[in-house]
């Protein structure tokens, strides 16, 4: 039985102090690995194997490039000598120990001044300064990891030793301690390995972390450069608010939607919304149906890319009606496309009430100033009869101004009221189809009295044209430039009228007689001309005569008995047909006045 | 002979005179006067001329009130009007013709020339002789 249990109480022990060893080494593995710190790491390595040992001193000596070397961590009984920062020469540890170290070698010397240890002399006396009897000996073997261009290569380092000393004696090392001397010596080499590829990632971390400080840096200063922009953009928006908003007049931005993206302060002023109401809404929401409808074709020429002006009749928020006066100015993009409009809105209820009222009077004045004058120009006439008694010479000579002034002040009476009737809109164009050579011939025949009087020859080349006009304004226009025309010419001279069909160039271009050509035709005009002999016009003048009261010479022109209006009249008639008129002369050439009507084609029948 | 008597209604007393004054004298026609439209209406029913010259422009009862007054008296309705106007638009004068006035003469006008006027509104042939004949 004892037999027995003799091995049984071995193995019992041996078991005890296997599980002792595996609990020591993971606790010692876990102290260690709590820390990244290498100097704490090998700190509790030296501590704890001194504990576990019952060493005398535990050491770990560094080697260091040059060959030479120095304790870097102690545990030693306070009894003996410390190593710590003791710097080693190269002698006592010499290259060819450190090859050995590096390829494993460990080394477990029971007693130092035993022969057997093989320990050389001089060694001895070194170890005995510092009353080592017996030592154990691990390396720590450093794996370095060269990268180089993408191959990385590994070659084994002696960085270390562990060194366990029993000082007070000599001491028969076991193989389980020097199985955890190794252990822990790997672990050492694994927590170098960790501080070198950290200490790597710390290198690649200072790196991306200056890479991205100058990101930053670019990107802070791209900030401070955009707020700037910002800032100055806030004030320039600031500074456009607050004179949109001072204006009285209403500014806003439509988009290509007829949506407002833009309103000033006069809109809240007007029409008792604010901006922010109005914003993203449609032209027809604010203004209504009925105000839209007169809008919104100048709405679409807008957005078709045209500027474009008129005037409206809008109601403001107290109910008061106003005219107004609507600029759309196109914003148009990079490719030229509309985007929207800018509108402008002013109101000029007081010019057109100043405008009717100026109209009213001229008309007042014109139609109470007419009672006056017939009586006026009738009595004078009857007087110059002589049947209500005879004159003197000098009478009949003042008797002839005074009715030569009455004449010219009636002509200059139904001038102006032609001219305001026509220029006010008052009076609209009644046009219908007209034959040019009946025109053309009832104008020489009321004209050629005066002809006659003046000793000119009138001289007609009609033609079989039709135009589109109102008759009674074009022979008055017709009579008008046939009586400038005498007036101008001297006693002899001959006065021509004259009318063609003239084609627009657009239509010379169409060679087949297709509808497209016939249509055109219906654009095409006719020209009147009126051609004398007279004295002529000088070219700087060509385009002034047709304003009011312009005469070329004023002087000479009323000796003639002219208003100064009557160009003026022809002017205003033309253009209500959509025509053009003209003067052409050379001085001493005589003079041309042309206008274009529109011929009539049977189109204008549909 | 032709002699013709003709009414000319206007509130200007100068105007009345005028007219009168340049129809006798170019025409030797004998010239009724009245100087409203009330008035005018009495004299055309007792005178029966052969013409009235009617103002279009007169206050209290216009031209345009006198003519339909004229209108509708079986003693009047025949009676020619011309009216007398300081307005000659086209469209006016197509009003005045549509109302069945027989013509328009605007203002400002030479008295002398009335006659001739008249005559050649209303189509009468007689006086052109002696019209022609005085000037």
């Amino acid at each position: 039985m004892r037999d027995t249990s003799q091995p049984k109480e071995l193995m019992q022990t041996e078991l005890r102090q296997q599980q002792q060893r595996v609990e020591l080494f993971s606790e010692v593995t876990l102290k260690i690995r709590q820390s990244l710190q290498l100097k704490e790491i090998l700190h509790t390595t030296v501590t704890e194997v001194q504990r576990i040992l019952q060493a005398d001193r535990v050491l770990i000596y560094h080697v260091l490039p040059d060959g030479t070397g120095k304790t870097i961590s102690e545990a030693v009984l306070p009894d003996y000598p410390a190593l710590m920062d003791l710097e080693f020469p190269e002698e006592v540890f010499p290259e060819d120990y450190q090859q050995l170290y590096a390829q494993g070698r460990v080394r477990m010397i029971a007693d130092v001044h035993n022969s057997t240890a093989g320990l050389a002399d001089c060694l001895v006396e070194f170890v005995d300064q510092f009353q080592i009897q017996a030592k154990l000996i691990v390396p720590i073997v450093q794996t370095l990891n060269a990268h180089t261009h993408g191959t990385s290569s590994s070659k084994n380092h002696l960085w270390g030793l562990l060194i366990a000393h029993q000082c007070k004696n000599a001491r028969h090392w076991v193989d389980f301690e020097l199985e955890l001397m190794q252990q822990l010596a790997d672990q050492i080499s694994i927590a170098l390995s960790q501080a070198q590829l950290l200490e790597h990632m710390e290198e690649v971390v200072e790196a991306r972390t200056a890479e991205l400080q100058e990101v930053n840096r670019n990107l802070q200063q791209e900030i401070n450069v955009r707020m700037q922009a910002e800032a100055a953009l806030r004030q320039s928006e600031e500074q456009l608010r607050l004179i949109t908003n001072a204006l009285p007049v209403l500014i806003a931005y439509v988009d290509d939607q007829q949506q407002y993206r833009f309103n000033n302060q006069a809109y809240q002023d007007w029409l008792g919304q604010s901006p922010s109401e109005i914003d993203g809404c449609h032209l027809q929401q604010i203004w209504g149906d009925e105000c839209y409808q007169r809008m919104q074709a100048y709405v679409e020429t807008a957005l078709s890319g045209r500027v474009i002006t008129y005037e409206n009749d809008i109601v403001l928020k107290d109910g008061s009606a106003r005219s107004v006066n609507v600029t759309y100015i196109p914003h148009l993009d990079d490719s030229k496309a509309v985007k929207g409009f800018f509108a402008l809105t002013n109101d000029i209820s007081d010019r057109k009430a100043i405008e009717r009222m100026k109209d009213e009077f001229i008309s007042v004045i014109s139609h109470e100033l007419r009672t006056p004058l017939t009586s006026l120009h009738s009595a004078l006439k009857i007087l110059a009869t002589g049947q209500l008694g005879t004159l003197s010479n000098a009478g009949q000579q003042m008797l002839g101004i005074a009715d030569d002034s009455t004449e010219r002040l009636v002509r200059l009476v139904n001038n102006v009221l032609d001219l305001q009737r026509i220029e006010s809109g008052k009076v609209v164009m009644e046009r219908q189809a007209c034959n040019a050579t009946n025109l053309m011939i009832q104008a020489a025949e009321v004209m050629q009295a005066m002809a006659q009087q003046h000793g000119v020859t009138l001289m007609t080349q009609a033609e079989d044209l039709s135009i589109w006009a109102d008759a009674d304004y074009i022979l008055q226009t017709l009579t008008n430039l046939l009586s400038n025309a005498i007036k101008f010419s001297s006693p002899g001279g001959t006065v021509w009228l004259t009318v063609a069909c003239h084609k627009k160039p657009s239509s010379a271009k169409s060679k087949k007689q297709t509808l497209k050509s016939k249509i055109q035709a219906a654009y095409s005009e006719v020209v009147f001309r009126v051609r004398d002999e007279g004295q002529g016009i000088p070219a700087n003048q060509l385009e002034r005569i047709f304003e009011r009261f312009q005469q070329v010479d004023s002087s000479d022109s009323r000796k003639k008995g002219g208003t100064g209006l009557g160009l003026a009249i022809c002017r205003k008639i033309i253009e209500q047909h959509n025509g053009k008129i003209w003067a052409e002369s050379a001085p001493g050439h005589g003079s041309t006045f042309a206008f274009t009507l529109p011929a009539f084609d049977r189109v204008h029948h549909h | 002979m032709c002699i013709k008597r003709v009414l000319i209604i206007d509130d200007e007393e100068t105007i009345q005179t005028v007219v009168q004054f340049g129809i006798k004298m170019a025409a030797g026609w004998e010239v009724l006067t009245a100087g409203s439209g009330a008035q005018g209406i009495q004299t055309a029913q007792s005178e029966k001329p052969d013409v009235i010259l009617l103002d279009v422009m007169m206050p209290e009862m216009d031209g345009i009130a006198t003519f339909k007054a004229l209108q509708s008296h079986a003693e009047t309705e025949q009676i020619p009007v011309i009216l007398l106007t300081a307005k000659a638009q086209t469209a006016e004068k197509r009003q005045f013709n549509d109302l069945g006035a027989s013509g328009v003469i605007t203002k400002p006008f030479n008295s002398l020339n009335l006659p001739e006027q008249i005559a050649r509104i209303l189509h009468w042939k007689c006086k052109y002789e002696n019209l022609a004949g005085r000037r």
